[in-house]
């Protein structure tokens, strides 16, 4: 015998409309939830994603993998509905943080985006100070009562971010002025300033040194006690070094949701092993 | 071998793994020629032959530390995952049990040496005969066990499994004879330890087999197989015990 026995053998891509996802996509514990999620482009001319339930479970990292163009920066950014912003987009189904509807009507989108927190490949400090990259978000939602209280958030949340003992004595210099590694931690600082519940981070250390990205995902590491993190990464190595849970992305379907251990030593789905060895992608 | 079917994008690393597989194979082919030449020159009481098989057991040595270096640059340098990464650990594990089954084989080439250059009274072709058998039974276990481990062939690779709960019995079988032949006779009480040590060196050669047996099911199914037993094992991959 020279295969494996049908049982073993995994499916392929022309199962995926048939079975969808393998793995777990349920979390017994979830902060968010996506329900049968579909997103349209250009007035429906671009199926982007395609019938997607996924939850992101409270105080775990979700590591959303795949090749480009497969749907996973889509998906993110419809957990804070950052497409709300691109003309000719749609998104129909439900997502849900902590029971309720993102997409309702009444949603303060403002306020959800504090909520669910974002922090970019690119790190994009405002052109402004340190103090005032992460003082801003408190200022605007009203978090702080005076100038001890900001002054506070600012502190505690630069300290989060683990950038407190590299910028304590200069917060008044522009934070365009920091390396790479540290505007981007940064930019998690201002996320966290405003006390969200979830951070979406989509590929935060493609444009960082490897010990730049390694204090970050250290950062990530810490973080998780506090909060949801889903993260979006092109490097398999990121994927299973910071999340709890991968999901694989493909052609806008969501092929695959299992443990990270799983996912990386033994995928149930021959597409996440074909990706995650290198095989195409 | 691979688990996957499809190349690697970076095809110098479907290269490099496929150069660790056939130093593998070239290592169970001389693993098991070792142990077929130990047994020649001691059917033929050839020391020359048997030294022969002592000094050629450091090619298998010089192999084990080839692939090892092999293996260790090739996770340094593409951090395999999933079949990859079970392939290579795999091959690692292979290797190891390979150089062991080839210093199980030079004992029995010793065995040759001691038989020969001691003044003892020669084992009687008797008593000799169960290592015979067994140098069979074990030679074909490994051949199975490499051609398992070359076509991922899992129910071959339980089928060596079975054979070694036969090899057990072999093994108690032969002990009993032993101890017999000394009873009836005490002057074949000559290189009693010896034999008794070539049959216990043959056990762990097909031990060997036994266990990348093991590792073909863990390299085709991610099942780690080693501390069950047949029936547990029969039943997770669905396959009924023949014996």
């Amino acid at each position: 015998m020279d295969t494996l026995p049908a049982a073993r053998q995994k499916p392929g891509l022309s199962d995926l409309h048939l079975q969808g996802t393998v793995g777990d996509v349920s979390h017994p514990n979830p902060r968010m939830s996506c329900n049968d999620v579909d997103v349209y482009y250009d007035n429906g001319a671009v199926h982007a994603i395609k019938s997607i339930t996924l939850d992101i479970g409270n105080q775990e990292v979700l590591a959303m993998i795949g090749p480009s163009g497969c749907g996973k920066s889509t998906l993110l950014r419809c957990l804070n509905r950052m497409n709300d912003n691109i003309d000719g987009c749609k998104v129909s189904g439900s997502i849900h943080l902590d029971e309720h509807d993102i997409y309702d009507r009444q949603r303060d989108v403002v306020l959800l985006r504090a909520q669910v927190g974002m922090v970019f490949q690119k790190p994009n400090p405002f052109p402004k100070s340190i103090y005032e990259n992460v003082a801003y978000g408190p200022k605007i939602h009203g978090l702080a009562k005076d100038k001890t209280d900001l002054d506070e958030i600012v502190e505690t949340s630069l300290k989060r971010a683990a950038l407190w003992d590299e910028v304590k004595d200069r917060l008044a210099q522009p934070g365009t002025g920091l390396s790479g590694g540290q505007q981007q931690r940064l930019c998690i600082a201002r996320a966290i300033a405003v006390s969200p519940e979830v951070i979406l981070m989509d590929e935060p250390c493609s444009a960082l040194d490897p010990i730049a990205t390694a204090k970050v995902e250290e950062l990530i590491d810490e973080l998780r006690a506090e909060y949801t993190i889903a993260i979006v990464t092109h490097s398999m190595q990121q994927a299973a070094r910071v999340s709890q849970r991968t999901a694989y992305f493909h052609l806008g379907h969501l092929v695959e949701v299992n443990d990270t251990d799983k996912v990386f030593t033994n995928p149930e789905h021959h597409l996440t092993e074909a990706y995650i060895t290198g095989r195409f992608g | 071998m691979s688990t996957i079917n499809t190349e690697h994008t970076v095809h110098r690393f479907d290269d490099e793994i496929n150069e660790i597989a056939n130093l593998v194979d070239k290592m169970g082919g001389l693993a098991v020629e070792q142990l077929r030449r130990g047994v020649k020159a001691l059917k033929k009481n050839d020391t020359a032959r048997a030294q022969k098989v002592i000094v050629r057991d450091r090619k298998l040595n010089d192999l084990d530390v080839e692939v090892d270096e092999k293996i260790i640059h090739l996770i340094a340098k593409r951090a395999p995952v999933a079949g990859d990464l079970r392939q290579i650990i795999t091959l690692g594990k292979v290797v190891t049990d390979l150089e062991r089954a080839g210093d199980e084989a030079r004992k029995i080439a010793r065995l040759c040496v001691r038989i020969n250059e001691s003044d003892q009274h020669a084992p009687s072709e008797q008593i000799l005969h169960d290592i015979y058998t067994m140098s069979a039974y074990v030679e074909n276990m490994l051949k199975m066990a490499m051609d398992a481990f070359s076509n991922l062939a899992i129910e071959k690779a339980f089928s060596v499994l079975q054979m070694d709960k036969e090899l057990e019995a072999q093994l108690d079988a032969t002990l009993r004879r032993l101890s017999t032949f000394v009873m009836q006779d005490a002057r074949n009480i000559g290189h009693f330890v010896d034999i008794v040590l070539g049959i216990r060196a043959l056990e762990r050669f097909g031990g060997h087999a036994k266990n990348i047996a093991g590792h073909v099911i863990f390299l085709a199914t991610a099942n780690d197989v080693r501390h069950l037993d047949n029936d547990e094992i029969g039943s997770l991959l669905n396959i009924k015990e023949e014996f």
